[in-house]
């Protein structure tokens, strides 16, 4: 018997270390970049960095000696701004009134069919998106620039406004939803038309929600590396005009750490760092609007009659309609782009062949390279983000301090932008593990990335899975950790698999994170975990910056844009096998129930024919 | 049990309960919504160990052991066991969920694990209807005979007490029909006690009825006596259902 309260308890304590390792992480994160950053600041001074116009590294630079170089990041502060408003006000607002859309204006398969296509398009990957950007849009957007060419701030909106997208509307439509019906009734019961009980009741009371959703948007488009890099033009100046070329901080990043001398390198990691204050910010604003809900509802509900009138209201139903109809369009033309375009570029030589330097370009290697990331990290993160899991569902109390900062750990986490892990990964497992670039540290690198995603995931799940079940299992004697193994993990299986599902997808997509750790350029067959490699996405972003190697670009894009979307779906499936195995219990026992009264039934006029 | 309190943080759920539950009967416990019947039931199997803020003063006794005095929770459930009110099968095999209980308590082999299963379900009733699929899953079978199985799985530990949270609360007449016919027999095994909210169920089955009303227990005695002459008021009110 003491046996099993040691056992229990030590249960319990395991399962909390693994949670308490995502504050760890964190910290260990925020205080990796400080640490870096701090001699470069004061090489250069705070005020020169922030506000500094010009930046001109100096690959020569040193500590200790007077620089030559300026290291002031103020365009790319301002451009990364600027191109975040714009992406919000693209994406924001078509994300807003597709959400409307989904929520109360369309039902069954039309809505299932909607939903997948803002799913698939949030598990499409950055490098898919950028290259998009290059071959289709800018092409387009190239005939209205003055200079004819059209990289710059309109091109790097609109990308990032699609990428945004899906993040708002299925995050706003969650919270459109979940206003009760009785306020959407209730106006329609005074005699408002449809599209006015939407806008003007249900909208207001669902503004914490969308606002949450919107900061979302906004905590991606800041930290959105990759595609921004392909499309923005990458010129260190401020944004002059829609056309003109600029530089945001992760692109900086990207572009500067490969060859970057001693204080550029310092200065590099500042930047990680500004970007990292941006995510403490909006996490900080998010769990602010998210709190005081009430007070915000009722003082703004008097603006938002102003704001909507009769007709506008219409308008903004066939607003809604038509923006997800854009978003199912521009689903399609991407995958039937890459298709295309992909398709018939398909060969042995490319797809499985070896690679050989300037002779042939084969993509073999870079899928050995992704299956092998995607083996260690999941290995690495799923016991760690289930068993945190775990802690915050079954053991902690909503209301402990530390299941508090381990919560807002874990919306750190998910909010650091990707380039930045990266910036972690290469000074901490790079350096622990020998120095140069490898699978293993690029794999545990994006394992603390998947953190947040497996966690959380993983806990939705475990909540969805009846207290009766536990209950039963602990009537019968059995003790908590014997409950948690045999019952409640069982039950929540499906969803598990799929967060294991999209956090295989998350490892396909990502390609920030591997250019510091795992290497950048096309490389023969890995020979093991410790050598070099790129994955599937960096090799795409490899390809695509070449003009050489079109074609083969194309084929790699299709190949990951396929395994990416085939991933999505499963995910899907498996979430829904989910919700149909408690679902299905129920309605199994209503039409056993609706069996039996008709026999009943019969039994009855039986008994009284007799 | 003897003078019993218990408080959800500030609220004083039992008001000094003192109640004896003869063995081998079954015994009703009836009252309106709130009034801390099925808070008394998870006392006998401290379920309400679970809650936080949940405290207990008094003595609970077993046979003449303080339950709350000894460490050995698993134990007691294993003597004590229960059935909710809706029926929760886990979502696995029949055979598995019987054989759950036995299985925490360490029995392995298959050979013994078989017997205990059969002679469960016999106790339960559904043997016959059952033993040709016991590996398909429980989740498959209707309301009632998840009941049923739940049953089955609370006796498989072969408890002294058999505790039943409105059992029959969710279910349509016939399987209630069955499960009532069930608990007349249980009782050569096993003691039960019932928390129900159907005062017609409570005069066909039980031997005993306790009468709570807001944490009080108001009465207590033989059925038929509580049912034809109760000696309170608020007891021949609520049971001609005048309030409640």
């Amino acid at each position: 018997m003491k046996e099993k309260s040691v056992k229990e308890a030590c249960g319990k304590v395991f399962f909390a270390v693994c949670a308490v390792l995502c504050i760890v992480a964190a910290a260990a994160i925020f205080l990796f970049i400080v640490i870096k950053s701090v001699p470069a600041l004061q090489a250069t001074g705070l005020g020169k960095f922030l506000l500094g116009q010009t930046w001109a590294p100096d690959a020569n630079d040193v500590y200790g000696q007077p620089i030559s170089g300026s290291y002031g990041i103020l365009p790319m502060l301002t451009g990364t701004l600027t191109a975040t408003v714009c992406a919000l006000l693209v994406g924001g607002t078509l994300g807003f009134f597709t959400a409307v859309f989904l929520a109360y204006y369309c039902k069954g398969k039309i809505k299932t069919v909607f939903s997948s296509v803002i799913n698939l398009l949030a598990g499409v990957p950055s490098v898919i998106f950028g290259f998009f950007g290059i071959k289709v849009l800018m092409p387009l957007f190239n005939v209205f620039s003055p200079n004819g060419n059209s990289s710059g701030l309109l091109l790097t909106s609109v990308i990032l406004g699609m990428m945004i997208f899906p993040t708002v509307a299925s995050l706003s439509k969650t919270a459109l939803e979940a206003v009760p019906a009785a306020y959407y009734e209730g106006a329609l019961a005074l005699g408002a038309t449809r599209d006015q009980a939407v806008f003007r009741t249900v909208v207001p009371a669902a503004r914490s929600g969308v606002t949450a959703a919107m900061i979302l948007g906004v905590g991606r488009a800041l930290g959105e590396t990759m595609a921004v890099v392909m499309v923005a033009g990458n010129s260190p100046q401020y944004p002059h005009g829609l056309f003109s070329s600029f530089r945001t901080l992760t692109a900086n990043i990207v572009l500067e750490m490969g060859y970057a001398g001693e204080v550029q390198m310092g200065a590099l990691f500042a930047t990680g760092g500004v970007l990292l204050a941006f995510v403490a910010f909006t996490v900080i604003l998010l769990s602010l609007v998210t709190s005081d809900k009430k007070n915000k509802g009722q003082r703004r509900k008097k603006r938002g009659e102003f704001l909507f009138g009769r007709r506008l209201c219409s308008a903004g139903k066939v607003f809604g309609v038509a923006s997800a109809l854009f978003a199912l369009a521009f689903l399609c033309a991407l995958i039937v782009y890459l298709l295309v375009m992909g398709l018939p570029h398909f060969s042995v030589g490319l797809l499985f062949g070896d690679y050989q330097y300037g002779q042939q370009v084969s993509i073999w290697p870079s899928v050995a390279a992704t299956l092998m990331t995607v083996g260690i990290s999941l290995v690495i993160a799923l016991p760690l983000g289930i068993c945190a899991a775990v802690f915050l569902s079954e053991y902690a109390g909503s209301k402990n301090p530390l299941v508090r900062i381990i919560r807002s750990a874990i919306d750190i986490l998910s909010g650091v932008p990707s380039i930045v892990y990266g910036l972690f990964g290469a000074i901490t497992f790079v350096k622990l593990l020998g120095g140069s670039y490898s699978i293993a540290a690029g794999s545990l690198t994006v394992s603390v990335m998947l953190l947040p995603t497996v966690i959380r995931a993983t806990e939705e799940s475990l909540r969805a899975v009846p207290m009766a079940l536990r209950e039963g299992a602990l009537a019968l004697g059995a003790g908590k950790l014997r409950t948690i193994f045999t019952v409640v993990l069982p039950s929540a299986l499906p969803g598990i698999v799929a967060a294991a599902i999209l956090s295989v997808g998350r490892v396909m997509s990502e390609s920030a994170p591997f250019m510091f750790t795992m290497g950048s350029s096309l490389q023969p067959m890995p020979e093991g975990a410790m050598s070099g490699g790129t994955t599937l996405a960096v090799a795409l972003y490899y390809l695509s910056g070449e003009n050489l190697y079109t074609d083969e670009a194309f084929a790699c894009a299709c190949v990951l844009m396929l395994i990416v979307l085939a991933l999505n779906v499963a995910a899907e499936a498996a979430g829904r096998a989910l919700q149909k195995k408690f679902q299905g219990e129920k309605n199994a026992s209503r039409r056993n129930k609706r069996a039996q009264s008709k026999s009943l039934l019969r039994r009855f006029s039986r008994a009284q024919e007799h | 049990m003897r003078k019993a309190n218990l408080y959800y943080g500030d609220f004083h759920a039992l008001k000094s309960i003192d109640i004896e539950i003869p063995a081998q009967k079954v015994t009703a416990f009836i009252g309106p919504s709130g009034c801390g019947k099925t808070t008394l039931l998870k006392c006998f199997n401290r379920m309400n160990d679970l809650v936080p803020e949940c405290k207990l003063t008094g003595e609970f006794l077993i046979g003449g052991e303080d339950i709350y005095k000894s460490k050995d929770v698993t134990g007691l459930r294993k003597r004590v066991g229960m059935v909710f009110q809706k029926p929760n099968p886990f979502p696995m095999s029949i055979y598995d969920n019987v054989a759950y209980g036995p299985r925490v308590f360490g029995i392995k082999k298959r050979a013994q694990l078989d017997e205990i299963i059969e002679r469960s379900l016999r106790q339960a009733a559904m043997w016959e209807e059952l033993k040709d699929r016991l590996n398909r899953s429980a989740l498959g079978l209707s309301g009632g005979q998840q009941q049923r199985l739940c049953i089955a799985r609370a006796l498989a530990t072969q408890p002294g007490v058999l505790l039943m949270d409105e059992p029959t609360s969710a279910l349509d007449p016939g399987s209630t029909a069955k499960i009532e016919e069930l608990m007349s027999e249980l009782k050569k095994v096993t003691t039960v006690v019932i928390v129900t909210h159907n005062m017609q169920q409570a005069a066909r089955i039980s031997d005993n009825t306790g009468f709570f009303l807001l944490g009080e227990l108001v009465e207590y005695g033989q059925t038929e006596q509580i049912f034809s002459a109760p000696a309170k008021e608020e007891t021949q009110r609520y049971i001609s259902g005048r309030f409640g």
